[in-house]
């Protein structure tokens, strides 16, 4: 079941990627609409992170493409803001909280220009957002799991974007802490910014989105939440892999076959 | 898909052109070590020369190759596999001892008991050789500048030719012989040009410590950057002592190796005209390997007379 | 001291100069290869451009240093490209394509080099210097020439510090901004081949990787700034070209490439030991520290304790007393008593014995307060039995601090008894 919009803020047409001549995502159609908290969910391994990492970009298309506002990435990209999975990032680097959550002010139009007392405005507010004001000095290998959360959170608040990707903010993160970000996740959707989740436990998710994908390698549900988190769905999308694509997916990985044929 | 193979494709080709490139000019030139002509019994010697003393005595009754080319570091010297077929295929060989064929000692050894091997140097007395380090006999290789001595070199190997091939005796003593008394002529030619040097003069800079034989037996003052051996390190202090010593004693010039790099000796000379003295590179000596086969630096005789005519072009 | 007026000396001059900019610069460029975990890289690097270098030999037929370089460049430059080929490309992780990497070159080199040697081409001899490098025949074009490099070099970082943080720290996200990562990663590789093709002609191929990380590795020692490490690697990779080329400089027969990187790799060595960021000496420092503070603390404790049962807190205690109630060895005891009778919270009474001050009194109830709520507090979230809970409050009493006291109290609504049913003592309001 999926259920498009008109003027949607994300839209994949036909997205196919490959990782290492495996297909992780096949044909996925979808659209998003705006101004909702919108959740991805599957099992491990279905594709979520390499869908988000798809659309901005830094895993190439086998086939298809992303459209964002209705325009290509290139030309929207400072409205576009991304929140990587805590674990891609060496924590232990030389930085304090204010210097990462500075990062988000970051223009590289202007690549050696100093940052403004706007900037400096910008970061305050941001840090205070997710508490964390106490804590701007504190060098980023001494935070909490959570902790580093917020940071990331923060950063992508200072970015000022419209559409906000998030790769499962929520792992590794204390119940308070969780519970402070969803609330500000839900203030920012009240300010009419999307927000695109990949959650990881399902036990929340009702209370937390408004709108749904279900994916496992290929989409298996996008629609209003309602609709969308229902039993049945839920089966196809965690009941293991489709046997027949997954030895479809090997044979194309063992073969070096290509995805399509022009290519 | 085509696009990951023409890419591939690419990659590949331009490692290929890269790699044969190497290979290729590594293959061209090096010394060409077929099995003998001729049939002659073949005689083999490390340095050039050794070999063009071998070659005097011998004549046509023998072949003779040497190992190392000119300009080639015998200190550093790593024998190749194929040295190693032309070792084997030796009936004899001669090095010359004393550490000079530093990275060849193993190989030598090993060879030792298989067939004749003699370190030519070694048949000198240690009291004329000059101690680097008395106690663990190690002495200075660099025998064949001091004529005295190489003539003794020379009379051991007439010898051991004579035992070898004992129905050539006569042929190789006569051109023994023939061979001291143009030694002897050389001897006097150099001391007729190194007296004629001022006595404040008289002093010889060089790369390495290749010429000390050459100071004691013709009475002038030797000094060099590096020890005995090229694999010898020196520092920022030794170059400053250098300097100070080319100033002070007002120097005209020194004097780089055909086989070992200018870098060190030049930047002696600038730091001495930076000092506002001025001294001259006066050529390129030889010291541990003779010059272009052909040339007259080509032999033992020509080599000798070449140094010792730049030394005094240089320093009268 | 004689040496110190050598120092003026015009080789003494550039070999300083030229050694300076070149660790100087090296250590900058290393540290951010460091920071982006590719230290590796640049020893393999600094192998293969031994080929490069033979093979502008072999067809130019010179040694001139404008010839050698762009030669060694290239063939580094070329291998950068292999690794990054390799690992992307196959199922070879990166460090086996740079061991990969590393050994065809290296070994194509010294091929290359063993039979330019069998050659007898006469200007050949030299190339293998290249391999250990001469520091101490720098001229003063060197020097310049390094310091020009060195110039670059600071340049590109002081202007570009902050992309470059953020493309080393999070490169999804600097590419999803829209920085030109690719631009600014061919920069870095640029900076980095040529430092090492520079840097060979100093300490040679084979040590050229020291000077490229051990000053990094230093420098994390000191700082957790990105900033403030880069400088303090620059600074200190120059003190270990200056201390060595100097070593070179008083002693005969000292070779001054090995000599700083000795130097580097003992500065290491120091900062890992007296480092003030994370240095085995400080966190020594910390845990005696702790140490003292436990030992006073727990003395307080002991005469608060003796005063408890009838509430004479002033009462003056032997040692003996002391003892009895809580062991201490005799020689601790005795520092303890002494620190504590110098911050006033302790008063001698003649014969070995000690009384609480009325300071004393404030702060021994101030930790009993805090055994005593953190009993409580575990044995409320913990559930653990109130016979488990004192020994974790001994350890914990003593790290509690002011603002996590107060949340305490307020959590737990300012209880009256502990889990041994003994009063909390709360400080008097004032």
């Amino acid at each position: 079941m999926v259920e498009n919009v008109e003027n949607p803020v994300l839209e994949l047409h036909n997205v196919t990627v490959a990782y290492q001549r495996k297909p992780v995502l096949w044909n996925i159609d979808l659209t998003a609409p705006s101004g909702k908290l919108i959740g991805v969910i599957g099992p491990n391994g279905s594709g979520k992170t390499t869908m988000i990492k798809g659309i901005l970009g830094l895993v190439p298309l086998s086939s298809g493409y992303v459209k964002l506002f209705d325009q290509n990435l290139d030309a929207v990209r400072q409205k576009v803001s991304y929140v990587p999975q805590r674990g891609s990032v060496d924590w232990d680097f030389p930085a304090s909280v204010w210097d990462v959550v500075m990062m988000g002010r970051a223009n590289p139009k202007n690549i050696w220009g100093r940052y403004t007392p706007e900037d400096w405005d910008i970061v305050e507010r941001c840090l205070a957002e997710v508490n964390m004001e106490g804590f701007r000095k504190r060098q980023i290998s001494e935070l909490s799991g959570g902790q580093q959360q917020r940071v990331f959170l923060a950063r992508a608040l200072a970015q000022e974007a419209d559409l906000y990707l998030m790769d499962e903010p929520f792992v590794g993160v204390d119940a308070a802490t969780e519970r402070a970000i969803v609330k500000l996740l839900k203030n920012m959707r009240a300010q009419g910014k999307t927000i695109l989740v990949v959650h990881h436990d399902l036990q929340t998710v009702s209370e937390y989105f408004d709108w749904l994908v279900l994916l496992n390698t290929r989409l298996v549900a996008s629609g209003p939440l309602a609709k969308v988190f229902q039993t049945d769905l839920l089966y196809e999308t965690y009941g293991g892999k489709l046997n027949i694509l997954s030895k479809v997916g090997d044979l194309i990985q063992a073969r070096q076959h290509p995805m399509r044929e022009s290519s | 898909m085509q696009r990951f193979l023409r890419k591939t494709y690419a990659i590949g080709l331009k490692c290929l052109g890269f790699f044969s490139i190497c290979f290729l000019w590594t293959c061209t030139g090096g010394p060409p070590s077929g099995p003998s002509e001729d049939g002659l019994p073949l005689i083999v010697a490390t340095t050039g020369m050794i070999a063009d003393g071998i070659r005097n005595i011998a004549g046509d009754r023998l072949e003779v190759r040497a190992l190392m080319g000119p300009g080639v570091d015998p200190h550093l010297y790593k024998a190749s596999r194929d040295d190693l077929r032309l070792f084997r295929e030796a009936d004899m060989i001669f090095y010359n001892g004393l550490h000079l064929e530093g990275k060849m000692a193993e190989v030598l050894g090993k060879l030792g008991r298989e067939k004749k091997v003699v370190p030519v140097a070694e048949v000198i007395s240690p009291e004329r050789l000059i101690p680097v380090n008395p106690d663990e006999k190690l002495y200075d290789p660099h025998v064949w500048f001091d004529i005295p001595l190489w003539k003794q070199v020379v009379e051991e190997i007439s010898l051991e030719l004579q035992a070898f091939d004992p129905e050539g005796k006569e042929v190789y003593q006569g051109r023994a012989a023939q061979y001291q008394a143009s030694l002897d002529s050389l001897d006097r030619y150099i001391r007729e040009k190194i007296d004629s040097i001022p006595q404040e003069r008289r002093v010889l800079i060089t790369a390495h410590d290749a010429f000390t034989y050459f100071g004691k037996a013709y009475q002038i003052e030797v000094k060099a950057l590096q020890g005995i051996s090229t694999l010898s390190e020196f520092g920022l202090r030794d170059v400053l002592d250098m300097v100070n010593f080319i100033v002070d004693r007002k120097i005209k010039a020194v004097f780089v190796e055909t086989s070992i790099p200018r870098k060190s000796l030049e930047a002696v000379v600038e730091g001495c005209r930076e000092k506002g003295h001025e001294v001259v590179i006066g050529g390129a000596l030889y010291s541990d390997a003779m010059g272009e086969k052909g040339s007259p630096e080509g032999t033992y005789t020509g080599m000798v007379r070449y140094n010792v005519n730049t030394i005094y072009q240089s320093l009268r | 001291m004689e040496f110190l007026p050598d120092l003026l000396d015009p080789n003494a001059r550039w070999v300083m100069l030229g050694v300076m900019a070149i660790c100087a610069s090296s250590a900058t460029i290393g540290s951010l290869t460091l920071l982006r975990k590719q230290a590796l890289v640049g020893d393999a690097i600094s192998h293969s451009i031994l080929p490069g270098v033979c093979l502008a030999f072999l067809i130019f037929e010179t040694k001139a240093f404008w010839v050698l370089l762009p030669g060694a460049f290239v063939s580094g430059w070329i291998s950068l490209r292999f690794i990054d080929w390799i690992s992307q490309n196959s199922r070879i992780k990166s460090d086996t394509a740079i061991a990969l990497v590393l050994s065809i070159f290296y070994g194509l080199g010294i091929l290359m080099l063993t039979s330019i040697q069998h050659s007898g081409n006469a200007a050949q001899s030299g190339l293998d210097k290249f391999l250990f490098g001469k520091a101490a025949a720098l001229m003063e074009q060197d020097g310049y020439t390094f310091l020009v490099f060195g110039a670059f070099v600071f340049l590109f970082v002081s202007l570009l510090y902050r992309p470059l943080r953020l493309l080393i720290f999070d490169r999804d996200f600097a590419l999803t901004t829209g920085f030109p990562v690719f631009a600014l990663e061919l920069l870095l590789s640029v900076f980095t081949v040529s430092a090492i093709a520079m840097g060979i002609q100093a300490v040679g191929v084979v040590l050229m990787a020291a000077l490229l990380i051990s000053p990094g590795i230093a420098a994390k020692y000191w700082t957790s700034d990105f900033r403030v490490m880069l400088f303090t690697s620059a600074i200190l990779g120059a003190s270990g070209g200056f201390l060595g080329a100097g070593i070179s400089l008083i002693w005969p027969k000292m070779p001054t490439g090995p000599w700083i990187v000795l130097i580097l790799s003992l500065i290491a060595l120091i900062s890992a030991f007296l480092g003030t960021r994370k240095g085995v000496l400080r966190q020594y420092w910390m845990h005696k520290q702790n140490q003292i503070k436990i030992l006073e603390e727990n003395i307080l404790k002991c005469f608060y304790h003796l005063g408890e049962p009838d509430a004479s807190y002033e009462q003056k205690r032997s040692r003996e007393e002391i003892q009895a109630r809580r062991h201490f060895p005799p020689s601790r005891l005795n520092m303890g008593l002494k620190r504590l009778g110098r911050k006033g919270l302790l008063a001698s009474q003649g014969g070995g014995a000690c009384s609480l001050t009325e300071q004393g009194i404030q702060e021994a109830r101030r930790i009993i307060r805090v055994h005593r709520l953190w009993e409580i507090y575990i044995s409320k979230y913990m559930h653990l039995a109130s016979d488990h809970v004192h020994e974790d409050a001994e350890a914990i009493e003593h790290i509690i601090t002011p603002e996590l006291e107060k949340e305490l109290e307020h959590q737990l609504e300012y209880p009256i008894k502990d889990p041994h049913d003994q009063n909390i003592p709360y400080a008097p309001k004032k």
